[in-house]
């Protein structure tokens, strides 16, 4: 199963990271089995996405930035504003990073 | 989706990520099952901590007692009984560990491909961690804290004119920045005795109106302070009408307070002399004496290298300006400062003149310091 490493960035993944850092660091985990652990993360959080989450999310907002490189697009927004079922957010900038959904099903 | 669900989630991922990784730490000569559950400890308790996960975390296998959740760093979670008696080992896991990591160390190389993610995060974990990095960065506050404090110090009026004939005699010399400090140096150069003697009468607040001339104006103030509560109305008359006389004598007296300046200089070591101009621009605001300044050009001279040190400080919080505005542009600041972030995959991205269109799936969202996940979500920009 392909994953994406894309949602290391995300509060989960960066707090699992840092863990692993500091057990790396410390001696108590070789790199090799803190990177499986990162991919296994990868493969659960994708797959947790897929069959837990039902929501739906609408975007809009003005288009500062757009970038597409590597399969990978990236856009800026300023004033964007959030929707979903039970609530809305509007946000000054935020950063939307997405990758091509059509690599993972390949 | 709701922080609660949301927050589910990951403890799903979590347990299902501890489930799968099991085999790999237990078997094969692996680190061992309580090197697994410190690790999801230290995930659990560091995922808490963002309130990202509001605890306390409930299983499906709630045999587990999840001993490694360190409680001391988490706020935001009522104790429950299951907590409350952390080991040592528990409650200070980040300690000997935080330091190290910025330092690159041999390992580093190996680590440096899973490390990528970790960069931006490495600032915000430390500084929650009172642990770690406290040393460090208990040196430092103490000396950025001392350049502002001069200006916050609770004489506005007294300040405003000192700062504007300062800038002023600035203007007219044609020089830059130093005399400001220079400045500083030479009052409290010509008052740093009688400066230290009335430092503990502050709370009256008064202390401006004795500029002038120290005895007399000190006088004053014993007298305040003796009296009490009662006189100190009348003696703020007093004073009042004394600050006028004394400004007027002050003007008059500036030979005689530059005279001490030298003086002062030939006999105290720089060292010494540097220390005490520290400790006096608390008090600059309390001694306008600006008129001495241009008179006491020479000296200003001799002060500015003894001030050397004082003007390393004032060159660094402008190096610090410039670092957090560049980053204010580039985008990697964006993801440090606003902390606004949709990950997610897209299906598809399309541009119809300047209006844009995407669908996203299986996104998580870090907005408005909530995180929220969606299925689908479609964008539409303009650009």
């Amino acid at each position: 199963m392909a994953t994406f490493e894309l949602y290391r960035r995300s509060t989960i993944g960066m707090c699992l990271t840092e863990t692993l850092d500091e057990m790396v660091q410390n001696g108590t985990l070789s790199p090799e089995l803190a990177i499986q652990v990162l991919v296994q993360f990868d493969k659960s959080m994708t797959e947790a996405l897929e069959t837990q989450v039902k929501s739906k999310v609408s975007i809009k907002g003005h288009l500062h930035t757009y970038r597409f490189c590597d399969n990978v697009w990236t856009f800026i927004l300023q004033d964007a504003l959030f929707k979903n079922e039970d609530s809305q957010e509007n946000v000054g900038r935020v950063k939307i990073v997405a990758c091509d959904s059509k690599l993972l099903t390949q | 989706m709701a922080a609660s669900a949301t927050s589910q989630v990951y403890i799903d991922v979590i347990e299902d990520v501890m489930v799968k990784v099991r085999d790999e730490f237990v078997n094969n000569g692996g680190p061992g099952e309580e090197v697994l559950k410190e690790l999801q400890a230290m995930w659990e308790s560091k995922m808490m901590q963002a309130g990202a996960v509001l605890g306390p975390i409930e299983r499906s296998t709630a045999a587990k007692p999840t001993p490694g959740v360190t409680p001391v760093h988490d706020l935001n979670v009522p104790y429950t009984e299951e907590y409350e008696t952390p080991t040592a080992e528990m409650l200070f896991p980040p300690t000997p560990l935080q330091t190290p990591i910025q330092t690159p160390l041999p390992g580093t190389g190996d680590n440096s491909t899973y490390n990528i993610p970790t960069g931006p995060s490495d600032y915000p974990s430390s500084g929650n961690d009172t642990g770690g990095n406290a040393d460090v960065k208990g040196g430092r506050p103490a000396t950025y804290m001392q350049p502002p404090s001069p200006w916050m110090n609770p004489r506005p009026s007294l300040d405003v004119n000192v700062a504007y004939v300062e800038g002023r005699d600035e203007a007219d010399r044609g020089t830059s920045n130093q005399p400001l400090t220079q400045d500083f140096f030479t009052m409290s150069s010509g008052k740093r005795k009688r400066n230290d003697l009335t430092s503990q009468y502050n709370a009256g607040g008064y202390i401006p109106q004795q500029d002038g001339a120290g005895d007399a104006a000190l006088g004053v103030f014993e007298i305040e302070v003796n009296g009490g509560d009662i006189s100190i109305n009348s003696h703020h008359t007093i004073s009042k009408g004394k600050m006028q006389a004394d400004v007027e004598r002050l003007t008059t007296r500036i030979p005689q307070l530059d005279g001490p300046a030298p003086y002062d200089d030939e006999i105290g070591t720089p060292n010494m002399y540097n220390y005490e101009v520290f400790s006096d621009d608390y008090n600059i605001s309390n001694t306008p004496a600006p008129p001495e300044v241009p008179v006491s050009t020479p000296v200003l001279l001799a002060q500015n290298e003894v001030g050397n040190d004082e003007d390393d400080d004032d060159d660094e919080p402008p190096l610090n300006e410039e670092d957090d505005d560049e980053l204010d542009d580039m985008e990697q600041g964006d993801d440090q400062n606003t902390h606004h972030l949709v990950l997610a995959q897209f299906d598809k991205v399309t541009r119809t003149k300047s209006r844009w269109k995407c669908t996203l799936k299986d996104g998580i969202m870090h907005i408005n310091n909530k995180d929220i996940l969606f299925n689908k979500a479609t964008g539409e920009f303009e650009f």
